[in-house]
């Protein structure tokens, strides 16, 4: 027999019945497009709208109840007290064939209230605060880093207008490094809250580097380290001068070894990074103390190397 | 920059789509009804008292495929087409300015920083309507696409046929309608040659739809094929299977 189904068209939720009323019974879910944005994504939490449970309520016993989307399934099953479950394709087409569908400016307007609720709900998260936060302060890096070039060979022809010119820009400059460090510190929380024993091991702007570079922390902590290793690097690695420079070569202590020693020193790095993102995205262990205590050693090793 | 409305010639079966005579090559160019600054960084050119926007091959697969010969369908004025994987906006603002004002694209993208300039971009395309969704789970966006005339997919997945179908089962209008897929055979499993790939997409899609010849892309894009025709009866008989089939979940150190 054929089912009732549960859907939403734009703004509105109904209930189309096979042999019933047309239009089918109409459920606004809400009178501005953010408040309908909003009762929409509070279907998958199974939190329906009263008049629509009644209606689902009310219908004969006998009748199937099919819902259009997966999500909501659960939820409606246990509000309005009855077997739910997901309609077929062809349930689906029938159903939306006997609707009248002409969208009005309000569908638009609702459309784009959840595609903005759904992005803001997704980017809130901290691990996509740290991503944008790391592009950020990497964008700015390079401003930074353009415009002392470019005061390098500035020359201030004095008695000419560049005179003046010359200390405005670098007030300039030195108000851009004091946003980059307020922007440094932003993002070194940002990395110990998301990735802590990442950002203990490497240091927190590179941990944030890693995360923003592999897209998400699942993502870093799904790569082997060879692959963590290049992240950030332009050049492909070849078999003659090896894998270039990525993120991982500005981690912390690198400055503490000889040029000659950093490509080992990287290597051994890389895999201590990978276990501490695994550690940061699945168990959340405290593993900080263990992985920096061997990437001492490591830096000791390789200082006393001779060759 | 203005050129002489001569210029601008509209191809026979889609009339906002133009072609431009230009030194050594033809070029194509789609009257917009957008507003400016440029989506992509792509030529603005004014005509007649219309806006067109240079529709690069390199740029966009779809332009691509019309530049190598695709004789298949492509959207028209006044159609609803459903994009999947519309990315930043790039193809996507293109097919909108095909569909014109008359028409309407729901464009489907599921990674946050792309979609969110799709739907920057949406706010000044009128016809450009942004869904933040997985194309996988189609039933997730039943409540802002009604029946489209065309499905266009760009989606780099190794079931990207499979996808594509259940997309189609549930969205295409009926018989008759039109189906156009970039696939990017490189995304599609190692164990086959391009050639394979694009055979074995030829034939799970020939069961619901007469298929046009398929295009290689290259140079433009290389070990990319658009692939599409019409939809005949047998998609909307039930006789295709319309289910996706889960990623297998990736194991970590899988490079």
């Amino acid at each position: 027999m054929v089912p009732a189904v549960v859907l939403a068209d734009g703004p509105r939720l109904l209930v189309v019945e096979a042999g019933g009323p047309l239009p089918p019974v109409t459920c606004s879910l809400g009178a501005t497009p953010p408040e309908a944005a909003r009762r929409y994504a509070l279907l998958a939490d199974g939190d329906f709208p009263g008049p629509l449970v009644q209606a689902v309520r009310a219908l004969p016993r006998e009748s199937k109840v099919v819902a259009a989307d997966p999500r909501w399934v659960e939820g409606l099953a246990r509000a309005a007290g009855r077997p739910v479950r997901t309609a077929t394709v062809a349930e689906l087409r029938a159903a939306r064939s006997r609707l009248d569908r002409t969208a009005g400016p309000e569908d638009r307007a609702f459309l784009l209230a959840v595609a903005r609720r759904m992005l803001e709900t997704a980017l809130a998260s901290p691990e996509e605060v740290l991503v944008a936060l790391a592009r950020e302060e990497d964008r700015l890096e390079r401003a930074l880093g353009r415009e002392a070039r470019a005061a390098d060979h500035f020359l201030a022809v004095p008695g000419t207008l560049l005179e003046t010119y010359a200390p405005a820009w670098e007030a300039a400059r030195r108000d851009l490094e004091r946003h980059h460090a307020q922007l440094l510190g932003l993002l070194e929380e940002s990395a110990r809250r998301v990735a802590p024993n990442l950002a203990s091991l490497v240091g927190e702007r590179v941990a944030g580097r890693l995360v923003a570079a592999a897209g998400s922390l699942p993502a870093l902590a799904r790569m082997n380290s060879s692959r963590l290793q290049l992240l950030g690097s332009r050049r492909r690695p070849s078999p003659v001068r090896g894998p270039r420079y990525g993120v991982l070569f500005r981690a912390v202590r690198m400055n503490d070894l000889p040029v000659a020693r950093r490509g080992a020193y990287a290597r051994s790095l890389a895999a201590l990074a990978v276990v501490a993102a695994r550690a940061d995205a699945t168990t959340h262990a405290d593993v900080a103390l263990r992985l920096i205590a061997r990437r001492d050693r490591r830096i000791e090793e390789l200082r006393r190397r001779d060759r | 920059m203005s050129r002489s409305p001569r210029a601008f010639r509209p191809t026979p079966d889609s009339p906002r789509l133009a072609s431009v005579r230009a030194a050594d090559r033809t070029e194509l160019w789609t009257r917009t009804n957008g507003s400016d600054p440029s989506v992509y960084g792509e030529r603005w050119a004014y005509a007649r008292g219309e806006a067109y926007r240079a529709f690069e091959p390199a740029r966009s697969k779809l332009s691509a495929g019309l530049v190598k010969g695709w004789e298949g369908p492509i959207p028209s004025e006044g159609e609803h087409w459903l994009y999947l994987g519309a990315a930043s906006g790039t193809t996507a603002s293109h097919v909108a300015d095909l569909v014109g004002p008359t028409g309407r694209v729901a464009a489907v993208e599921r990674s946050l920083r792309p979609f969110a300039r799709l739907l920057a971009l949406a706010l000044r395309w009128p016809g450009l309507d942004p869904i933040l969704g997985d194309a996988r789970e189609p039933r997730g966006y039943a409540t802002f696409v009604p029946p489209v005339e065309g499905i266009y997919a760009d989606i780099a997945q190794p079931d990207q046929v499979e996808i594509v179908l259940a997309n189609a089962a549930l969205y295409l209008r009926g018989p008759g309608a039109a189906l156009v897929v970039a696939l990017k055979t490189a995304s599609m499993g190692r164990d086959a040659s391009a050639g394979q790939h694009v055979r074995r997409a030829e034939e799970e899609l020939g069961v619901a739809f007469d298929l046009d010849p398929s295009v290689r892309l290259d140079p433009f894009h290389k070990g990319h094929y658009l692939v599409g025709g019409r939809s005949t009866d047998a998609l909307f008989r039930g006789e295709v299977s319309t289910a996706p089939t889960r990623r297998r979940a990736r194991s970590p150190g899988r490079s």
